[in-house]
């Protein structure tokens, strides 16, 4: 197993203790396309924080390729998120001042790798996602997919275990969302990316092969979506 | 490396108004520092002027009065040194620390005639270290040396003014080297044209010690002996010595070996000393005032750094998420307040330098008149290459903790941030 959630728990103490994971149980395989589903206040974003190692739990296990994910030095855990982990967020978070490749290059800045080297990498992977003309242009010059699509090439670019994206769809209109799912199916089939699709819109979860359903902190239902054919609103379509 | 100052160039480029309004505190810190300095320090070489070029190890012993009634004499009693005291003070008694002993002789009353002109003069019997000692400024020839001492010559150093006067105003000293002057009824040939103070009464004229004394002297008495020593490098140690010294000469003229007052001991080196410990003091001064000043500015910076930090919360977070560590973005704050304050101190450097050449060229070199008299109050006032070393690594000391807060405040951001929406 890639991922390995044994009992994990975590309570926030802001005034009132709020037990947010109440046990959670989880394996994720090498190579899935797994989507997290719930919605808001269910616990989906702080098992993101704690599978992205942005956040520490309080008990239970987290085993992340093999190795327990727990108690890390602040300079360990960035190690492991820059070479583990990709991210992609709902707002892209890409650096405004900072060109599209500049963008793509940086968790290559993080790892140390020559200017020239990581230069070259980050245009292979903007040619991949059709952006190689983009490359010199700042993320405000550029369409929302645009900027999806080079946060992906950033998500991609250190070959990380998985790659975790958060809302991928949030702040796209209907057909960049397909565009981008589609991208992502994508890389799920043919290059093997081990990906894990935090959403609460259904029509989203559906392009994942598999749903988990996340409610008041515990898992619920997990869903085998091999057909694309869970959700109730259109298997051809992404619902806003 | 690079990398690194294409960060820096890219946050500062976003805040470019603001950046240097608060460099210009740090530039202006660093100008006040400077130009201070530089006025202290010109004020101190000025000071210090008579001081310079002087063999600092080296003591003046003069005759002077007894304060203490001692082996049947009264106080009050004039000790005169003769030549006896230079044979003592060259002798086995002191032998440890003192190297070479010399003496003056003044005698006053000659008539000096060169052609139609005369003067009435006083002569000074010396060894050649005396110019070095007294910072005598040769004008022309040379002064007395070694071979007139040893050969009884009979030569004469003569002042400016009296050269001036015997070449009818004209200041071409070097043709009176060679030439001849009537003392008394003896033929003293010039070997060399001093500079002598034009507002005191400096007429003085120096021969060999020995020729006065072969010559003229009807004692053996002595003006004055002083001695260059070796082995005395702090005050206790001089002060130790003066004291063994002070009682072997106060025994040999016959007064109480504890009398302060007897003989007259001026010691060019912990004098030199003192000179210095003033300087250090006044130095010292300078610079706490300089970095306060420079302070205000180092303040500017920490603030403009925090707000930086603030803005850049987000973009933290970003970095974080994707794999900096708090090293990394504490890097980048320090840095960038190390290179504001560093760009903007170095371009205030530069200008205090610029002030304090301007300074030199008018303050400097125009004396004023006070009641009459022309006073320089600066000489050279400049920093040197170390204060400009000192102040670059102030510098970088001061960015450096002007950056320390806000960086370990930027090393806090949760990575969480990233995830909040903008």
């Amino acid at each position: 197993m890639l991922i390995e959630l044994k009992d994990v728990n975590k309570t926030y103490n802001n005034g009132q203790p709020l037990h947010v994971l109440k046990g959670i149980d989880l394996s994720i395989d090498e190579g899935e396309f797994v989507s997290i589903m719930g919605a808001s206040g269910s616990g989906k974003s702080t098992l993101l924080n704690i599978l992205g190692i942005l956040d520490n739990y309080d008990t239970g296990e987290y085993w992340l390729d093999g190795r327990l994910i727990k108690d890390l030095s602040e300079r360990q855990a960035a190690d492991y998120r820059n070479r583990m982990i990709g991210f992609i967020f709902q707002s892209f978070n890409l650096i405004g001042f900072k060109t599209a490749v500049e963008n793509v290059e940086l968790p290559l800045f993080y790892q140390g790798v020559s200017r020239h080297k990581r230069h070259m990498i980050a245009m292979e992977y903007l040619e991949r996602l059709g952006l190689k003309d983009w490359s010199t242009h700042y993320p405000n010059e550029m369409s929302g997919g645009q900027k999806q699509r080079v946060a992906i090439a950033r998500a991609l670019i250190t070959h990380p275990r998985i790659i975790l994206a958060d809302e991928p769809t949030g702040a796209l209109d209907s057909k960049t969302s397909v565009e981008v799912m589609d991208l992502l199916g994508q890389l799920n089939r043919e290059e093997k990316v081990t990906l894990i699709v935090v959403t609460h819109e259904s029509g989203v979860a559906n392009c994942t092969d598999k749903i988990i359903h996340i409610k008041d902190g515990v898992i619920g239902e997990v869903e085998m979506n091999a057909q694309h054919n869970a959700s109730a609103f259109g298997t051809s379509t992404i619902m806003k | 490396m690079r990398d690194v100052f294409v960060e820096i160039w890219e946050s500062v480029r976003r805040n470019k108004l603001r950046t240097c309004l608060t460099g210009f505190a740090v530039a202006w810190g660093i100008f006040m520092l400077i130009v201070l300095l530089g006025a202290g320090n010109g004020i101190m070489n000025m000071a210090q002027g008579n001081m310079e070029g002087l063999n600092v190890h080296s003591m003046e012993v003069y005759g002077s009065t007894t304060s203490k009634p001692y082996g049947g004499f009264k106080q009050g009693r004039r000790i005169e040194l003769d030549e006896s005291d230079i044979r003592l003070t060259a002798g086995p008694a002191f032998t440890d620390h003192i190297d070479e002993v010399t003496a003056i002789l003044s005698q006053s009353g000659f008539k000096m005639t060169y052609g139609k002109r005369y003067f009435d003069v006083g002569m000074t019997g010396v060894y050649p270290d005396y110019a070095g000692q007294n910072q005598m400024q040769i004008l022309a020839g040379r002064f007395v040396n070694k071979s007139d001492i040893d050969n009884l010559r009979k030569v004469i150093v003569i002042t400016h003014m009296q050269a001036r006067n015997f070449l009818g105003g004209k200041e071409n000293y070097d043709s009176l080297i060679g030439q001849r002057v009537k003392i008394g009824n003896l033929s003293f040939k010039i070997v060399g044209v001093r500079h002598a103070a034009e507002n005191e009464n400096d007429s003085e004229l120096y021969i060999p010690y020995t020729t006065l004394r072969g010559i003229f002297a009807k004692s053996n008495k002595i003006d004055m002996l002083s001695f260059t020593f070796h082995g005395l490098e702090t005050e206790e140690d001089n002060e130790a010595f003066e004291k063994e010294y002070r009682q072997i000469m106060n025994r040999y003229h016959g007064a109480a070996p504890d009398d302060e007052r007897a003989i007259w001991i001026f010691n060019n080196f912990t004098m030199n000393m003192q000179m210095d410990k003033g300087r250090h003091i006044l130095e010292v001064f300078l610079w706490v005032i300089g970095i306060f000043t420079l302070l205000s500015g180092i303040v500017g910076v920490s603030n403009i750094m925090l707000i930086t930090v603030k803005e850049r919360t987000h973009e933290f977070g970003i970095r974080k998420a994707i794999g900096a560590g708090p090293w990394s973005v504490m890097k980048l704050i320090i840095a960038e307040s190390v290179s504001i304050t560093a760009f903007f101190g170095y371009i205030g450097m530069v200008l205090g330098m610029i002030a304090c050449e301007v300074l030199d060229s008018t303050v400097g070199s125009n004396p004023i008149e006070v009641l009459g008299e022309s006073i320089t109050i600066m000489q050279d006032p400049s920093v040197g290459l170390n204060v400009a070393v000192e102040a670059t690594l102030l510098l970088i000391i001061a960015g450096t903790l002007a950056g320390l807060i806000p960086a370990s405040k930027a090393a806090k951001v949760k990575p969480i941030e990233a995830l909040r929406a903008e």
